[in-house]
């Protein structure tokens, strides 16, 4: 009998995946343990290691496909073996897979619906400004922007030029202007003999046209699908936001002694280049360390003050963010910080992460200091008491002792759950933070 | 079918038209004893002697000169400029002599010669040894123009040039001598005028030819990236022009840019567009770009002509300004 191989749980908090790549195909000989397919989750992109062996008799998802967990994917079994029958059976085979199906059913029928909905719309909507911009042309022969085609094909359409939005350089009307127009007429022939048919005369009254009374190029809307991390981005942090009462507080801190530290460890070490980055997050380790009470979380049954201090680096990936996590950091070198830190950047930008990488965090930097942000709020990810906010080192002049300095300034937000602690806790976190980061040799006592 | 760089379909050319007529012969400076100065002539001498392979002092008028002369005689010469720059101290001949002496006799003498060597910018070579000599000799009525980009259309070209009856001036590029491309092994001809599609698609025609056509490739790879296809043309021929193809290809897509190893001001790019205009105005949906050297000499500091060059990143920009990309 032929097996279904059905969409395996891959990490903790899969829900979905998308088969991002097939490696075999049908009539391949798959044994067990061998790497049949790439399968994008809500954290990675991760190998899917077959439980079955057999040959492959029908791949039923198709790359880019998103799928429950669960799903059919393909089927393998004997030569000459019917995968149809094989997947009808499973089907009728008490999982949960024709429910699903039969509320997927009625779902797609009612977005195609609303989609030809959309469709009308949008078609009257076009046919509408037309009118009234062919008859606010005042002067016939007043010059129309458009490529030599597009006139071409105006004039073999009967359109007039006018009546046409140009989507090209200063309104110019190009051939895919003409054709959607051309398209919108046959569709909705009376409209169009109206609008050609109108008087000149009429005074304008639409609002959607440009000084020449031409209706304005509308382009259309981009629908993106999410992904899995997309999806995963979308709901923990509307989580976090619903949930948590965040409360932030901003404080500068003065970064040249830093910025010296760093200048003479990169002169001296090699093989690293330690940068502002790297003794943040090392200087955040150690201020929660001595301020436990940051390094915690809530829970309906009672707060959790984290043993270990386990740092969080988001990192902006293409399509999203991931946070991969620096474990130990209080414990850890600098330099060996700083090593973790690329290594894991590196691997989160080619999506290359595991899973057990991007978890266990008790505690996040956010820092968006390299896009030169002053200063900015951060989203508390769940299962942590907060996040530091960091925005860029700029000379900034200063005064103390009644002199104006320039100093290198760096803005810390520490935004965090007001139901673990209160504001007083929060500012001594920064206190030591701020003290650290000003007197960096304190870092290697 | 063996692959081979444009150096040795330039030199099998040349070997295989001097063993078919003895007529044939080359001349230029270094030809001989060095085997080109980039080296298209190897084994050449030891193959032929020094009657027929014959090294010439720096003198371009005068080599060039002989060589009409010995065409008018009845002979069959190649003559090699060690790069085209070196054509203009021999402007005259060209022009006045190779060009003219058929329509000045009334047909009663022929010039059946080929002036060859490498054309455009090269590497760091500074603005008097960077020169794109196309529009000067495509200028020219009674020269036939030709600009090579592969070893296939560089054997088969030359092989034409060589039996051709006319003067005909044979771009190569010294950047591209060591270009590999599949030969056959038997003999073949292209015809003068004929155009070759390098890449199909519908969104854009790229017309280039000589050096430019790697540079359109790459930018019509880029572009296939982003889901414009291209249609690159490598004209092969300047003159005569195949503005068929071209006028087929603009027909279909559009819209169109010419991207070249040249300047901009009074250049073949411009005939091209010209004729475009002329003859496919109704086709056109958008305005007919050019990708080719800024219009100052070229500078010898790599930073600097770098930025005079044409890039494939230049040519994708304009394949998208021209399909309206956003």
């Amino acid at each position: 009998m032929a097996t279904v191989v059905e969409l395996p749980r891959l990490t903790d908090t899969m829900e979905e995946g998308v088969i991002a790549q097939w490696h075999v195909a049908v009539g391949d000989k798959v044994k067990r343990g061998q790497v049949i397919a790439e399968i994008e989750t809500d954290k990675a992109t991760m190998e899917f290691e077959s439980f079955d062996a057999g040959i492959v008799l029908k791949l039923v998802a198709e790359e880019g496909e998103t799928l429950e967990l669960g799903a059919a994917i393909a089927v393998f079994g004997k030569k000459g073996e019917d995968a149809a029958a094989t997947l009808a059976a499973w089907k009728g085979g008490g999982t949960a897979a024709p429910e699903a199906e039969a509320e997927a059913a009625p779902a797609a029928a009612e977005q195609a619906e609303q989609a030809e909905q959309a469709e009308k719309v949008e078609d009257a909507e076009e046919a509408a400004p037309a009118a009234e911009a062919a008859s606010s042309s005042s002067a016939e022969d007043e010059r129309i922007p458009a490529s030599p085609l597009a006139r071409r094909l105006a004039r073999e359409n009967d359109l007039e030029l006018s009546s046409i939005p140009g989507s090209g350089p200063h309104g110019r009307v190009i051939k895919a202007d003409v054709i959607k127009a051309a398209d919108a007429t046959k569709a909705s022939p009376a409209s169009a003999k109206q609008e050609v048919a109108r008087p000149k005369s009429t005074p304008a009254t639409g609002k959607d046209v440009d000084h020449d009374g031409r209706p304005y190029a509308s382009f259309e809307d981009r629908p993106i699908k999410l992904t899995p991390m997309r999806k995963t981005i979308a709901k923990r942090m509307t989580q976090s936001k619903r949930d948590i009462p965040h409360i932030n507080l901003t404080i500068p801190i003065f970064m040249d002694a830093a910025a010296a530290v760093r200048k003479e460890l990169n002169g001296v070490l090699s093989g690293v280049k330690i940068s502002f980055n790297d003794i943040l997050i090392y200087a955040v380790a150690k201020a929660l360390r001595a301020h436990p009470r940051v390094n915690a979380c809530y829970t309906p049954e009672g707060l959790i003050e984290y043993g270990d201090v386990h740092v969080g680096v988001a990192v902006a990936v293409e399509g999203g963010l991931v946070v991969p996590v620096v474990r130990f950091a209080d414990q850890k070198t600098l330099k060996r910080i700083s090593l973790d830190i690329r290594d894991l950047g590196k691997r989160a930008k080619d999506k290359s992460l595991k899973p057990d990488e991007m978890t266990g965090s008790t505690f996040t930097v956010s820092n968006l200091g390299m896009f030169g942000i002053e200063s900015f709020t951060a989203v508390i990810n769940p299962g942590e008491g907060a996040i530091l906010a960091v925005g860029r080192i700029a000379d900034e002049a200063v005064v103390e002792g009644g002199e104006v300095v320039i100093r290198k300034v760096m803005r810390a937000t520490l935004c965090s759950d007001h139901r673990v602690f209160d504001g007083a806790d929060n500012a001594r976190f920064l206190a030591t933070l701020k003290k650290i980061l000003e007197a960096p040799m304190s870092l290697f006592t | 079918m063996p692959e081979i760089q444009i150096r040795h379909a330039i030199r099998d050319a040349m070997r295989e038209e001097m063993t078919r007529d003895d007529r044939v012969f080359l001349m230029g400076e270094e030809v001989g004893h060095y085997k080109g100065a980039y080296k298209c002539s190897e084994g050449l001498l030891e193959e032929f002697g020094e009657r027929r392979v014959i090294d010439t002092p720096i003198a371009e008028t005068g080599f060039a000169g002989v060589g009409i002369g010995a065409a008018m005689a009845g002979l069959r010469p190649i003559i090699e400029f060690m790069t085209f720059n070196f054509s203009a101290v021999a402007f005259d001949q060209i022009l006045n002599n190779a060009a003219k002496i058929h329509h000045m006799t009334n047909g009663q003498h022929s010039v059946p010669m080929v002036f060859r060597g490498p054309n455009a910018g090269a590497h760091m070579l500074g603005s008097t040894h960077s020169q794109a000599f196309e529009p000067f000799y495509a200028h020219i009525p009674g020269l036939i123009v030709v600009a090579v980009a592969t070893p296939y259309d560089a054997k088969g070209l030359l092989k034409t040039a060589i039996r051709d009856p006319n003067p005909v001036i044979f771009l190569e590029s010294e950047l591209m001598y060591g270009v590999k491309g599949e030969v056959p092994e038997e003999e073949y001809l292209i015809p003068f005028g004929v155009a070759d599609t390098k890449r199909a698609g519908d969104d854009v025609t790229v017309i280039t030819w000589g050096q430019g056509v790697p540079v359109a490739l790459k930018a019509a790879e880029l572009a296939a990236e982003q889901g414009i296809e291209c249609d690159v043309i490598d004209l092969r021929t300047l003159r005569p022009l195949d503005m068929e193809s071209v006028l087929e290809s603009v027909r279909r897509t559009n819209r169109a840019i010419v991207l070249f190893h040249g300047w901009p001001y009074g250049g073949v790019g411009c005939e091209i567009i010209a004729q475009i205009q002329e003859k496919a105005f109704d086709h056109l949906d958008a305005p007919v770009l050019r990708v080719c050297y800024e219009d100052v000499p070229m500078p010898y500091a790599e930073n600097l002509e770098n930025l005079v060059l044409p890039t494939p990143e230049r040519g994708l920009a304009a394949i998208r300004e021209v399909s309206y990309a956003r």
